[in-house]
C-alpha cells in the first residue's frame, strides 16, 4: 500500500478554531485518539547475513534471492502503535508493583473501580513506513506503508524474535476526522516524564498521569496530517486521483492552514 | 434617520416680482386671438378639444386621401417622380458631405498631411497642393449686451433645469433605497428567524452570492443529500422565497396500502400539508418531501434485488405479498391528492397495519442514515480501482421477515392450541408453552450503542420463536424453533424441530423444514406416536394392576405399527384385537377391531375385519365423554 500525505503546522492558539472548522468541513465530530507508540529498530542477527554457501556458480533460486535481499537490505525503524484511553493514564496499578513480569496476572483478582491500565491486554499494531519517494513531481509526500495487527500484551518478546530491539516510546494525542477518502489527523507528540530508571529497557507497564506528559514541541502546537492510502502504488491513475483529492482539501483549507509536502529526509526511517 | 438629516436638493428659486409680464402676455394674446372680446371660455375649450382630437399625422392622411383619387398609372408616375426626388436629395447630401470632407481634409493637411491625405478626393489632390489652407482664431466682435443677457438667462435656465433633474433623480433613488433597505431588512429578519429556528443557513456552493438553507439529510444518498439545500431568495417586497431549483414544489409522500383478497382494506395516513404558508412550513415541507422521495427511491432499489421473494416493482409502485391473500403496495403520491384515492378504499380494517408499516420504513431509513454516518466516520479502506457498492438499505426485508415470521408463529400457535385441545378432550395430560419472538431481547443491547439504534438493530437480526411442550407420555417433550432471517440467505422461515421420545429413541424429525404444513404434519405424527406409546404403557399398567391371572384379565397392547397408529392385543383365547388411532388438528379417533388369527398382521387395517367400537374426541364436546384411557381399558376388558 502507498500513503500520500500533506502536513501543516497548527499553532496552539489556532487548534480549537481549526477543530471547529474541520468538524464543519467533514460534518462529523472529532474522534479523540491517544496512542502509545513504541519505536523498534531492526538489527542484524549475527551469522544470519550470508545464506550463500557453496560455489559461486550456484544459481540462486528466486526464493533464496528474495530472502537474501530481505536479510541484506536496508534496516528500518518501525513503530508499534497501541491505542489507549485517556482514563488509563495515571490509574493506580492493579496490584502493588512487585516489579515482576506477572504483575497484572497476579492482580487479576482484585479489580479497582477505575479501569486500570493493563499492559497484558494492550492491543498493538505494527506500522511500517518507508522513506518517502524521491523526486516525485507532484507536491505530496508519497511513501510505501504497511500495517499489521500484532498479538496483545508484552510485545518486546515477539519483536525481539523478529530481530527488532526496543528503542524508545512516546505518546501521540490528537483528533481524527474523515473526509471521504482522506483521514485528517491533528495530533501532537507527548513525551513521558523522565524518571530515568526505566529508560530504554522496554515499554512501560504503567502509564504516568496524563498531565505529567509534556509536549515534544514546547509551544504545544499541533501537526495536521492529511493522509490517503492507495491499495496499489504502481497504479499511476489511482495515485493521481489520490493526490487530486489531497489538493482539493488543500484548496478548501487554504484560508485556515497551509498544507504542504514534508521534508523527505526528516521522514527517513532507515537505521544506519 | 431620514428625519434627522435633510438636505435641500432643489435649487432655490427666488420669486421675483415681474411687473412687466402682464402687458407682454396681453400683447401675446392679442396677437394670437385678436381682440379680447372674441376670446371666451367656450371657444377656448372648443379649441382645446379640437387640438386633443386632432391626429398629429392628419396632414399626411389628407395627402393620402388625395392620392387615392388618382388612378394607377398616375400613381406609378408619381412614385417614380418621388423616388427620383429622394435619390436626388440623397445624391446632393452625399456631394455636400464629400465637399465637407474635402474641405476639412484640406484644412487639416497643413498639420497632419499624411492622415489628411487618405481622406482627400483625387480631384482635390490634383487641384490643390497639401497644406494650402490654414485657419486662425479670430476674435469675434463684442456682442451687444442684450445678447449677453439672453445667453445668461438661457444658461441659467438650463442650469436650473439640470439641478431640478438631478434633484429628482437623487430623491427618486433615495426613495428607492429606502424601499430597498426596508425589503432587505425584512429579508434578513426572516433569514435570521429561519436561523433561530435551528436551520443551517449557509452560502450556496455554486452561487456564492446567494444564501441557502440546508434542510436535507447529510447521510442520504448523494443525489438526495444535494437536494437538501435550497436557496433563500428575496422577493421584490423582501419576503423570503424558498428556491428549490428544478425540484417539483409538490409535497409527495409514500403511501402504504394493504390489499386483502384484491380489495384495498387499509391505507396509511397521508399527512396533508399545513395550511399556514410560512417559510418554516415550506422548509419543513421540502424536507419531508426529500425524505419521502429518498425513501421511495431506496424502496425501489431494494425491491429490485428482492425479485426472488415475489417483490415486484412498477414505475411508481412496489408490491410485496405478506401471505397468500394479503399484499402490501407502496407508492409515492402527492400529499394533496389522497382524497381522490380514498374512494377505492373498501374498508379500513387494516389501517393500523398500513400505518405501522409506514412508520417502520421511515424508522428504518433513519436507522440506515445513522449507519451511513457510522460508516463514513470510520477510517476508509485504501483507495483502489474497485468501486465501492453502496448496499441496499434494509427497509423491506425486515418488514417482510417480521410479517412472515409472525404469520408463521401465529399459525403454529393455532395449530398447537387446536391439537392440544383435542388431546385434552381425550383426557391426556400434556401442555405446551409458546415464546414468540424470543430472539428479541432488549436487555441484550450493547451499552455503547445509542438506545434507538440498539432498538432497531434488534429487528434486523434473525427472528426466532420457540414452542416447547410435553406430549402424551410424561417423559417425552418437543421443541420447535422457528427462525426467519431477514438479511442473509437462506431467506424465508425454517422450522427446527427437536424431540425427546424415550419410547422411540431412533425417531428423529427431518431437519430444515420449510413449510408450515410439513411442520404441522411432523408434530401431529409425533403426538400420535406418543399417544400410541401412552396406550401401550397404560395397557401394561392395567395388566400389572390386575390381581391375578383370571379370564377377565385385560389385554396387553403391543404397538405393532406405531407409525400407522396401530396397536394389537393378543389374547390367549385367540380373540385378537386391533386399535387404530388417527389424530388430526380437528379430532382424535380411536377404532377398535377384532381380528381372527395372526394373519391380521399382514393385512392392511381391516376393512374386512368387523369394527367393534370407535370413539372420536373433538375439542368442544357437548356432553361428558369417557377419556381415551377409559376407552382403552374398556376395550381391553371386552373379552367377548
Amino acid at each position: 500500500m502507498h500513503e500520500l500525505l500533506l502536513f501543516a503546522s497548527v499553532p496552539a492558539h489556532q487548534h480549537h478554531e481549526l477543530l471547529q472548522q474541520l468538524a464543519g468541513l467533514t460534518a462529523m465530530q472529532p474522534r479523540h485518539r491517544v496512542e502509545r507508540r513504541l519505536i523498534f529498530k531492526a538489527h542484524r542477527q549475527p551469522g544470519m547475513t550470508n545464506t550463500r554457501v557453496g560455489a559461486s556458480q550456484d544459481l540462486q533460486g528466486a526464493e533464496l534471492q528474495r530472502l537474501n535481499k530481505m536479510l541484506n537490505g536496508g534496516m528500518f525503524y518501525t513503530q508499534v502503535v497501541g491505542p489507549v484511553a485517556k482514563a488509563e493514564f495515571g490509574a493506580k496499578p492493579a496490584s502493588a508493583s512487585s516489579g515482576g513480569a506477572d504483575v497484572s496476572m497476579s492482580g487479576m483478582e482484585e479489580k479497582p473501580s477505575t479501569a486500570p491500565y493493563s499492559y497484558e491486554d494492550q492491543p498493538w499494531k505494527l506500522e511500517f513506513r518507508d522513506i518517502p519517494e524521491a523526486g516525485t513531481r507532484s507536491a505530496v509526500t508519497a511513501r510505501l506503508m504497511a500495517s499489521a495487527v500484532l498479538p496483545k500484551g508484552d510485545i518486546t518478546v515477539p519483536m525481539n524474535a523478529w530481530g527488532y530491539s526496543f528503542v524508545s516510546e512516546y505518546v501521540v494525542e490528537g483528533d481524527v476526522f474523515v473526509l471521504n477518502d482522506i483521514v485528517i489527523f491533528m495530533h501532537r507528540v507527548l513525551l513521558y516524564p523522565t524518571s530515568g530508571v526505566q529508560e530504554s529497557h522496554g515499554p512501560r507497564r504503567q502509564l504516568p498521569a496524563y498531565r505529567e506528559l509534556s509536549p515534544l514541541e514546547r509551544t504545544g502546537s499541533y501537526v495536521l496530517q492529511a493522509a490517503i492510502t492507495v491499495q496499489d502504488g504502481a497504479n499511476q491513475e489511482m495515485m493521481k486521483t489520490a493526490s487530486q483529492h489531497l489538493f482539493g482539501l488543500r484548496e478548501q483549507l487554504k484560508s485556515a492552514v497551509r498544507l504542504e509536502q514534508a521534508d523527505r529526509l526528516s521522514l527517513d526511517p532507515r537505521a544506519k | 434617520m431620514a428625519d434627522s438629516f435633510s438636505l435641500p436638493l432643489r435649487p432655490l428659486i427666488e420669486k421675483r416680482d415681474r411687473p412687466d409680464t402682464l402687458p407682454l402676455e396681453i400683447a401675446q394674446i392679442n396677437a394670437r386671438w385678436g381682440s379680447f372680446r372674441d376670446v371666451n371660455e367656450d371657444t377656448l375649450r372648443a379649441k382645446i378639444e379640437e387640438d386633443k382630437n386632432r391626429d398629429p399625422y392628419s396632414d399626411d392622411d389628407e395627402a393620402e386621401k388625395a392620392a387615392e383619387d388618382v388612378d394607377s398609372t398616375e400613381r406609378m408616375e408619381q412614385l417614380y417622380k418621388r423616388r427620383a426626388e429622394i435619390q436626388q436629395f440623397a445624391m446632393q447630401a452625399h456631394m455636400e458631405t464629400l465637399f465637407a470632407l474635402d474641405f476639412v481634409s484640406l484644412l487639416l493637411s497643413k498639420h497632419t498631411p499624411r492622415q489628411a491625405e487618405t481622406s482627400m478626393s483625387t480631384f482635390l489632390k490634383q487641384v490643390a497642393p497639401l497644406g494650402s489652407l490654414n485657419s486662425e482664431i479670430v476674435n469675434p466682435p463684442p456682442k451687444p449686451d442684450a445678447v449677453g443677457q439672453d445667453i445668461k438667462a438661457v444658461s441659467r435656465g438650463w442650469r436650473l433645469q439640470n439641478f431640478n433633474a438631478a434633484a429628482n433623480k437623487l430623491l427618486k433613488s433615495a426613495t428607492r433605497l429606502e424601499t430597498e433597505v426596508a425589503s432587505e431588512s425584512k429579508y434578513w429578519e426572516e433569514v435570521l428567524a429561519v436561523k433561530e429556528k435551528g436551520w443551517k443557513v449557509c452560502r450556496l456552493p455554486r452561487d456564492r452570492q446567494a444564501l441557502g438553507v440546508q434542510y436535507g439529510f447529510m447521510e442520504a444518498t448523494p443525489i438526495f443529500r444535494d437536494r437538501g439545500l435550497a436557496a433563500l431568495r428575496r422577493a421584490d417586497d423582501g419576503s423570503l422565497i424558498l428556491d428549490k431549483g428544478l425540484a417539483p414544489q409538490k409535497t409527495r409522500t409514500v403511501r402504504v396500502r394493504v390489499k386483502h383478497h384484491d380489495r384495498f382494506t387499509g391505507c396509511s395516513k397521508v399527512r396533508s400539508s399545513p395550511e399556514v404558508d410560512s417559510i418554516e412550513s415550506r422548509i419543513l415541507q421540502a424536507r419531508d418531501t426529500v425524505y419521502e422521495e429518498e425513501l421511495f427511491h431506496e424502496l425501489v432499489r431494494e425491491a429490485r434485488i428482492l425479485g426472488s421473494q415475489r417483490v415486484t416493482t412498477r414505475q411508481n409502485l412496489v408490491r410485496f405479498p405478506i401471505s397468500e391473500e394479503q399484499e402490501v403496495l407502496l407508492d409515492l403520491v402527492d400529499a394533496d391528492q389522497d382524497a381522490s384515492a380514498d374512494d377505492s378504499m373498501e374498508s379500513t380494517e387494516h389501517d393500523a397495519l398500513a400505518d405501522a408499516l409506514s412508520h417502520s420504513i421511515r424508522i428504518l431509513l433513519a436507522y440506515a442514515h445513522r449507519q451511513n454516518l457510522r460508516r463514513r466516520t470510520q477510517p476508509p479502506p485504501p483507495l483502489s480501482q474497485k468501486r465501492r457498492h453502496t448496499p441496499e438499505y434494509h427497509l423491506l426485508r425486515p418488514i417482510m421477515a417480521y410479517l412472515q415470521h409472525s404469520s408463521h408463529v401465529r399459525s403454529m400457535e393455532t395449530f398447537l392450541t387446536d391439537i392440544y385441545r383435542v388431546q385434552k378432550a381425550a383426557g391426556l395430560t400434556c401442555d405446551f408453552h409458546a415464546a414468540p419472538f424470543s430472539s428479541v431481547k432488549l436487555s441484550r443491547m450493547h451499552p455503547s450503542l445509542p438506545k434507538v439504534e440498539g432498538l432497531v438493530q434488534q429487528f434486523l437480526m434473525p427472528f426466532e420463536s420457540t414452542f416447547s411442550g410435553t406430549l402424551a407420555t410424561p417423559q417425552s417433550s418437543f421443541k420447535v424453533r422457528i427462525r426467519t432471517n431477514p438479511v442473509a440467505p437462506p431467506f424465508g422461515t425454517l422450522y427446527d424441530i427437536s424431540v425427546n421420545l424415550p419410547h422411540y429413541p431412533h425417531v428423529q424429525p427431518p431437519s430444515r423444514i420449510g413449510l408450515q404444513k410439513e411442520a404441522a404434519d411432523v408434530l401431529t405424527h409425533f403426538a400420535m406416536l406418543e399417544i400410541v406409546a401412552a396406550i401401550q404403557a397404560h395397557g401394561s399398567k392395567l395388566a400389572k394392576d390386575s390381581p391375578k391371572k383370571d379370564v377377565t384379565a385385560p389385554l396387553t397392547w403391543e404397538a405393532a405399527y406405531p407409525h400407522h397408529g396401530e396397536l394389537l392385543a393378543l389374547s390367549s383365547a385367540g380373540q385378537n384385537k386391533k386399535l387404530k388411532i388417527s389424530l388430526s388438528q380437528k379430532e382424535l379417533t380411536v377404532e377398535a377391531y377384532s381380528m381372527r388369527g395372526l394373519d391380521g398382521f399382514a393385512r392392511s387395517a381391516g376393512a374386512q375385519s368387523p369394527k367393534l367400537r370407535s370413539q372420536t374426541w373433538v375439542p368442544d364436546q357437548a356432553g361428558p365423554v369417557a377419556s381415551l384411557m377409559d376407552f382403552v381399558t374398556e376395550v381391553s376388558r371386552d373379552q367377548s
